[in-house]
C-alpha cells in the first residue's frame, strides 16, 4: 500500500513538466520558447504537496529559492517585534512566494499552506543564471516582481485611506481578478483563508469582516456561504472599492 | 475664581428642577403631541468602563468584563421598544450619539447589535449629511474600533484625554499615553470622520499652569477641529470615586486661574474660536460656522451646528428632550431595570415648561448662542413682557454690564469677548433655584 502511493506521488510528480503545466502561460516560462523551457524546467525542483497549515519556509530562514504555486494557495505572515503577526500576502496558483528574501537573503515572513498546496521550487541562484541567457526568462522576472511592487503600493493605499466597506470590497475584486486571469470563474470561487486571515490582511477585526459581510449580502452584492463566494454584482462592488475616502 | 460646586453642562439641561414621578407620563405624553413628521435625535447612555477615574461624576459601572453589558443591553431595547409603540412618526434618524462611560467598552459586537437594534426600533439615517457621534475612552479603543464604528456609521468622535501630564493622570487613575490618542486622531482622519473633539479637564489634581499649558501645546498639534475643557468639581460626598482624589492636592483659585489663562493664550495663538462654557472650535470648524452665521444651537451633548430637535434619551441616567418637556431617567442601575422589568418608562423626573420658562430658556439659548439678549424680541415671540418675566435675571446682568462681561445697545445686551470667557456666569443670572440635577 505505501508503496503504491509512493508511486502515484512519484509520477505525479514527474508529470509536472512546465510544457505540460496549464499555468505556464501565467508563470515564469510564460515567454520561453520550447526548447527554453526544457532548460528552466531542469532547475526546477518538484516537491510533494504541503498539507495545510504546512510551513513552506519561516521567517529569517535563509533565502534559497522562490517558489511557483502550482495548485492551492499560501499566506505569508510577519510577526512583529511586538509579538503580533501581520498577513502580508495571500499567494494563488502562478504566483510567486518569496522574491521579496532576494535581497536580504532571508524570507521576511513564513509562507503556510491554507490548503493542499503544491509548488515548484526555483533554487534562485541557478534561475539568476539562467536568466542570463534567457533574456524573456529575465524580462519575465521582472515583471513578476514589478507586479508585486505595484499590488504592495495598491495595498498600502487600502490600507491607509480606506473604510472597512471599501477594503473587503477590494479584497473580493482583487480576488475576482485573480481568478478570471487565471481562467477561472471571476463570480464564483473558494476562499482558502479564513475570515480571521482576512481581517488581519486588512487591518479589520474579525466582527467587522463579518458584519460588512453580512451588509454585502443584504445589498445583493454577493453571496457567501461557508466559503464559498458568489460576487452577484462585480459592478457594484468595484464602485464600493473604487469609492473616495470614507462615506 | 472658585471651586465650583458643578461643571457647565448643567445649563444644558435647563430648568434644573424636575418634578419626581412625572417622568413616564410626561414623557410619553411629549412624544404622542409631537408634530407628525417632526425629526427625532437619539442619545444612548452607556454607564461602563474598565475602571474609575477618580474625577469621574457620572452614574457608572466599573466591570472588567463586557459581558457585564448584556444584561443592560436587553433592557436599552425594551426601553426603545416601549418608546417605539407610541408610533413616533418621524423620518430616519439623522443624528444619534453615544456617551458614557466609555461606549467602546462594549465589544464589538455587542455594538454592532446595538446599533442593528437602533436602526429596527427607529430606522437610522445613511444619508452623509447624519451626524452620528461617539464618546471615545483611548484606552477602550484601537485603529480597529475605529474601523468598526465607521463601518457602522458613526461619523463624529469625541476623544477623552483629560490630562498627559503624567503626575497628574496618577492622580485621576487614568494613565494614558499621548501615542493611543494621536493614533486615534490620526486613524479618525483617515477614515473621515469629521469635527473630531478632544476633552480635556481644568482643576484636576496635582494640576499646574506650565504641565497643562504643555498637554496642551500636545493636543493643539494633533490639530483637533474641537476642543473642549471641562471644569472638575469636587463633590466627594456625592460621587464615590472623588474620594480618593486628596483635596489638598486641587489647584487652588489662583492656580485655576493661571491654568485657564495659559490654555486662553494657547488657544487664541492656534486659533481656536472661543464658544463659551468651555468649548472651542477651529474657525473653518462647522460650529464656527454656524456661530457666524448665527444658527449655532445646544443639544444635550452641547453646542451644534445642526438645528435642535426632539431629544431621546436611552439608558441609565439619559435625558430627554421632547418640546416643552425634559425628563430624566433614573439615576441608578437598579432603579434603571426595574422600571423596564416591569415595563415601564425608565424616565423617573420630568418637568414641562409653562410660558415664562419657554422664555427664560430662550433667552438662555440666545445668549448662549447668539450671545447676545433681545427683550423686545422675546416679547414678540412670547407675547408676554421679557422685562418683566425675566426682571429678577436682567437685574442680576446689570452689574456684569459694568464688569465688561456684556455691552449694552439700546436695550439689546450682548456678550463681549470677555463675556465669552465667563458664560457660564451669565447663564447664572438665569438660574435663581438650585439645582437637583447637576
Amino acid at each position: 500500500m505505501p508503496d503504491s502511493l509512493t508511486g502515484r506521488r512519484r509520477s505525479v510528480l514527474h508529470e509536472t513538466r512546465c510544457q505540460t503545466c496549464s499555468l505556464s502561460s501565467l508563470c515564469l516560462p510564460l515567454a520561453l520558447e520550447i526548447q527554453d523551457m526544457d532548460q528552466f524546467d531542469a532547475i526546477i525542483r518538484r516537491r510533494a504537496p504541503l498539507k495545510k497549515g504546512e510551513t513552506l519556509f519561516r521567517q529569517d530562514s535563509p533565502f534559497t529559492s522562490v517558489y511557483a504555486v502550482r495548485s492551492g494557495s499560501l499566506k505569508q505572515v510577519t510577526t512583529e517585534g511586538s509579538g503580533d503577526d501581520q498577513l502580508t500576502n495571500f499567494y494563488l496558483p502562478s504566483e510567486l512566494v518569496g522574491l521579496d528574501g532576494i535581497d536580504e537573503e532571508h524570507y521576511p515572513g513564513t509562507a503556510v499552506a491554507l490548503e493542499t498546496t503544491t509548488v515548484c521550487e526555483i533554487p534562485f541562484d541557478r534561475l539568476d543564471h539562467l536568466s542570463e541567457s534567457l533574456p524573456e526568462l529575465r524580462g519575465q522576472l521582472y515583471r513578476s516582481m514589478s507586479k508585486e511592487l505595484r499590488e504592495d503600493r495598491r495595498m498600502m493605499r487600502l490600507l491607509s485611506r480606506k473604510t472597512a466597506d471599501q477594503r473587503l470590497a477590494s479584497f473580493f475584486t482583487g480576488l475576482s481578478d485573480r481568478f478570471r486571469r487565471r481562467g477561472y470563474s471571476p463570480y464564483s470561487f473558494r476562499l482558502s483563508m479564513s475570515r480571521a486571515d482576512i481581517g488581519n490582511y486588512l487591518g479589520l477585526a474579525v466582527e467587522t469582516v463579518s458584519r460588512i459581510l453580512g451588509r454585502f449580502q443584504s445589498q445583493g452584492l454577493v453571496e457567501v456561504s461557508g466559503r464559498e463566494v458568489h460576487i452577484l454584482d462585480l459592478e457594484s462592488l468595484i464602485l464600493v472599492a473604487e469609492e473616495e475616502g470614507a462615506r | 475664581m472658585q471651586h465650583h460646586d458643578r461643571d457647565d453642562s448643567h445649563y444644558l439641561t435647563w430648568p434644573a428642577r424636575l418634578d419626581a414621578g412625572s417622568g413616564p407620563a410626561a414623557l410619553t405624553r411629549a412624544l404622542t403631541e409631537r408634530p407628525a413628521g417632526a425629526p427625532l435625535a437619539l442619545h444612548v447612555q452607556l454607564p461602563f468602563c474598565r475602571q474609575a477615574c477618580r474625577f469621574c461624576a457620572s452614574q457608572r459601572v466599573s466591570s472588567p468584563d463586557n459581558r457585564q453589558a448584556e444584561p443592560y443591553l436587553t433592557r436599552l431595547d425594551r426601553e426603545m421598544v416601549l418608546i417605539s409603540r407610541l408610533r413616533l412618526d418621524h423620518p430616519a434618524v439623522q443624528r444619534l450619539h453615544w456617551g458614557g462611560g466609555a461606549p467602546a467598552f462594549l465589544s464589538l459586537n455587542q455594538m454592532g447589535d446595538l446599533f442593528d437594534r437602533l436602526d429596527a426600533r427607529f430606522g437610522l439615517s445613511g444619508a452623509r449629511e447624519r451626524d452620528f457621534s461617539i464618546e471615545i475612552d483611548p484606552r477602550e479603543a484601537d485603529v480597529f474600533t475605529l474601523r468598526h464604528l465607521q463601518a457602522l456609521g458613526f461619523n463624529r468622535l469625541s476623544l477623552g484625554v483629560q490630562e498627559l501630564d503624567l503626575r497628574v493622570q496618577k492622580a485621576i487613575n487614568r494613565i494614558q499615553p499621548r501615542v493611543l490618542t494621536e493614533s486615534l486622531v490620526d486613524e479618525a482622519e483617515r477614515l473621515g470622520f469629521h469635527s473630531l473633539n478632544l476633552d480635556l479637564i481644568v482643576g484636576l489634581p496635582l494640576q499646574t499652569p506650565e504641565g497643562f499649558g504643555e498637554t496642551l501645546d500636545q493636543v493643539i498639534a494633533m490639530a483637533p477641529a474641537r476642543i473642549t475643557l471641562r471644569r472638575y468639581a469636587h463633590l466627594p460626598r456625592r460621587y464615590r470615586p472623588q474620594r480618593g482624589i486628596n483635596k489638598a492636592d486641587l489647584p487652588d483659585a489662583a492656580a485655576q486661574l493661571a491654568i485657564m489663562g495659559e490654555a486662553r493664550d494657547r488657544l487664541d495663538a492656534a486659533g481656536y474660536v472661543p464658544f463659551g462654557l468651555g468649548q472651542f472650535a477651529r474657525a473653518d470648524d462647522s460650529l464656527a460656522m454656524a456661530l457666524e452665521k448665527g444658527h449655532l444651537g445646544r443639544d444635550l451633548q452641547g453646542f451644534t451646528p445642526c438645528p435642535t430637535s426632539d431629544q431621546v434619551g436611552l439608558g441609565v441616567a439619559a435625558i430627554s428632550r421632547v418640546g416643552d418637556t425634559l425628563t430624566r431617567n433614573a439615576m441608578t442601575l437598579t432603579d434603571y431595570e426595574a422600571a423596564l422589568d416591569a415595563s415601564r418608562l425608565p424616565a423617573d423626573v420630568g418637568h414641562r415648561l409653562d410660558a415664562v420658562e419657554r422664555m427664560r430658556r430662550d433667552a438662555i439659548e440666545a445668549l448662549a448662542c447668539r450671545h447676545e439678549l433681545n427683550p423686545s424680541l422675546l416679547t414678540k415671540a412670547h407675547g408676554l413682557d421679557a422685562t418683566v418675566a425675566l426682571a429678577d435675571a436682567l437685574q442680576r446682568l446689570t452689574p456684569l454690564c459694568e464688569a465688561g462681561l456684556l455691552e449694552r445697545h439700546g436695550e439689546c445686551l450682548r456678550v463681549t469677548a470677555e463675556g465669552v470667557w465667563s458664560l457660564a456666569h451669565l447663564l447664572d443670572a438665569f438660574d435663581s433655584r438650585a439645582s437637583p440635577m447637576s
